[in-house]
């Protein structure tokens, strides 16, 4: 982050080309450990969970039907239309991100980000199978026999058939789970859901299993800009220098040796951080908050009979003695941008009427000659009812005085959910049509409610040799 | 950044398949949201294939071409000294 100053380099950030050193996080218990694993629980169990659970009768609650070109989100249906509040959606999780990071630091990193939570599961496998942190690196330093062969293969096949799980789970949410679920066993899946589940199993597999920390330092664009998002009173992790240096080795239950500070240098810090950094170095880009570091420590101070907090989560300012300053302007901004957008889409979504027209111009024939001397064009209308039930609709015609409907347009029926084509003639008189291109306006309306009703422009087009005289 | 800093090859790496994975999906969501594969491709719809396959088949393609910007980007930040000098 900071390479302007004088802080030295450390070696390891030279040689950056050379092979990336493994790191072999170190468990740790503590509060905030817990609260990962509470995390992982909540946010992965929601994932694995929420495609089988059905919204109505053997409807997903759950489901980007591609195919269909519907979204179930619980009790609504989306349309390509509605994407609008997909971006509205997007854009407040980014503001809630921007609001949550400048109050407490990357706390979507250490406990909820995907890459986090998956990383969690598999490093709670790799230690079920090859222990605890020295007897990773023992079985890493170790020659390959059998031993060696089954834990690194076993840890792989387990992590493998995770990957998969996830995988089929992900191709779930866009494909009913239940009817891909009753494909597995005569292997009978679409060759592109096939496709998509070991894609995704793969991604799982290739990030949680192997990438790990890389994926935060070279793929995760948040990470970059963290430093805009931080002020001097957002919530980090941070090594109190004051009260930890010097730091040196002591023995348990010994007075503090003079000239010493809290810190007994033991580098359990070290060893529990799961990107690899001396947090004891300052605020880097490569931390992810986790708290591992806390956790470590706090365990350690507690053994030596010292106050907890030496690593703890804490502000610029506080510990430099300022105090902590939550509502500030930046927090006061975002939180009413954030508070407004909420309401305008919760607003948009209530009052939303449930039906849509779209119209597309024949472009190969522009205009032609009716039977009775007039001018036709033909549009084609896409009528899209998203009410829950069917509805008739008319068609009406504004902006062209003397202009009219074709009489034998009947009244269309559009069922829930669907989306019918049809084709509208709209004549008019030459003397009518003051130039080659007329702005006009076409309405659906139900014959049963008239608040189901969309109205979209297009053009009404005349031969351009009648106005080049 | 001091110039002796290599980059990682990973970072390399990710910082051509990554960017194009991402500018790819939001592209294929773009198109699929204006047009349905119906409209773009009527007679293959007609012949059978598959929406999944449409938007399967449209994000690879536009992964491929994507993939092939990010690796020109990478080749032209090479230092041209190398082979000027």
């Amino acid at each position: 982050m900071s390479d302007n100053d004088n802080t030295p380099v450390k070696p390891e950030q030279d040689s950056l080309y050379a092979k990336r050193e493994e790191i072999y996080p170190r468990e740790v218990h503590g509060i905030f450990a817990s609260w990962r694993i509470a995390m992982v629980f909540l946010t992965l169990g929601l994932y694995y969970i929420l495609p089988w659970i059905n919204w109505g009768e053997g409807r997903q609650a759950l489901l980007f039907d591609l195919p269909n070109r519907k979204f179930n989100i619980f009790m609504m249906t989306l349309w390509p239309q509605d994407l609008i509040y997909l971006s509205v959606l997007l854009i407040i999780a980014a503001l809630g991100l921007f609001l949550f990071t400048s109050v407490g630091g990357r706390l979507w990193c250490g406990f909820s980000c995907p890459q986090t939570v998956w990383t969690e599961v598999f490093m709670w496998m790799e230690r079920k199978i090859e222990g605890s942190r020295p007897q990773r690196i023992k079985l890493a330093k170790s020659p390959w026999n059998l031993t060696k062969v089954i834990k690194k293969g076993g840890k792989h096949l387990v992590w493998i058939i995770f990957s998969l799980w996830t995988g089929f789970t992900f191709v779930g949410y866009f494909t009913p789970i239940r009817d891909l679920a009753a494909a597995i066993p005569s292997w009978d899946l679409g060759p592109w859901e096939t496709f998509w589940i070991f894609f995704y199993a793969f991604a799982t597999y290739g990030n949680a299993g192997w990438l790990r920390e890389q994926v935060c330092i070279y793929m995760c664009p948040y990470a970059r800009f963290q430093g805009v998002m931080f002020d001097d009173n957002t919530l980090i992790i941070s090594y109190d220098e004051i009260r930890g240096n010097p730091r040196g080795a002591r023995k348990r239950g010994k007075e503090k040796p003079a000239g010493k500070g809290d810190c007994i240098d033991c580098s359990l810090c070290v060893q529990a951080c799961p990107t690899g950094i001396d947090i004891r170095d300052g605020l880097q880009y490569q931390c992810i908050a986790c708290a591992a570091c806390i956790d470590a420590c706090d365990d350690v101070m507690d053994k030596m009979g010292y106050d907890p907090g030496l690593i703890r989560y804490t502000t610029h300012n506080e510990v430099v003695g300022k105090g902590r300053h939550i509502f500030r302007p930046r927090i006061i901004i975002y939180s009413v941008i954030l508070t407004g957008l909420i309401i305008a889409m919760l607003w948009s979504l209530a009052t939303r009427i449930p039906v849509s027209l779209d119209i597309m111009r024949d472009r190969n024939i522009l205009y032609r000659e009716a039977p009775n001397g007039d001018l036709e064009n033909v549009f084609s209308l896409k009528i899209l009812n998203q009410d829950k039930k069917a509805h008739n609709f008319v068609i009406s015609l504004e902006g062209l005085p003397s202009a009219v409907l074709d009489p034998d347009q009947p009244e269309i029926h559009v069922n829930s959910g669907e989306i019918v084509n049809t084709l509208v003639r709209v004549r008019a008189s030459e003397d009518a049509i003051k130039n080659r291109s007329t702005s006009i306006s076409l309405r659906i309306t139900a014959t049963d409610d008239k608040k189901m009703t969309d109205e979209e422009d297009t053009r009404f087009i005349a031969p351009a040799d009648w106005f080049q005289k | 950044m001091s110039e002796k800093k290599e980059i990682p090859k990973i970072q390399r790496v990710v910082a051509v398949l990554w960017p194009s994975f991402l500018t790819s999906g939001v592209a294929m969501i773009l198109f699929y949201w204006i047009f349905s594969p119906g409209e773009v491709f009527p007679e293959l719809v007609a012949s059978g294939v598959s929406n999944m396959a449409f938007y399967s088949v449209t994000f690879l393609f536009l992964w491929l071409t994507t993939l092939t910007s990010c690796l020109l980007s990478y080749y032209f930040l090479r230092p041209c000294s190398r082979w000027n000098d």
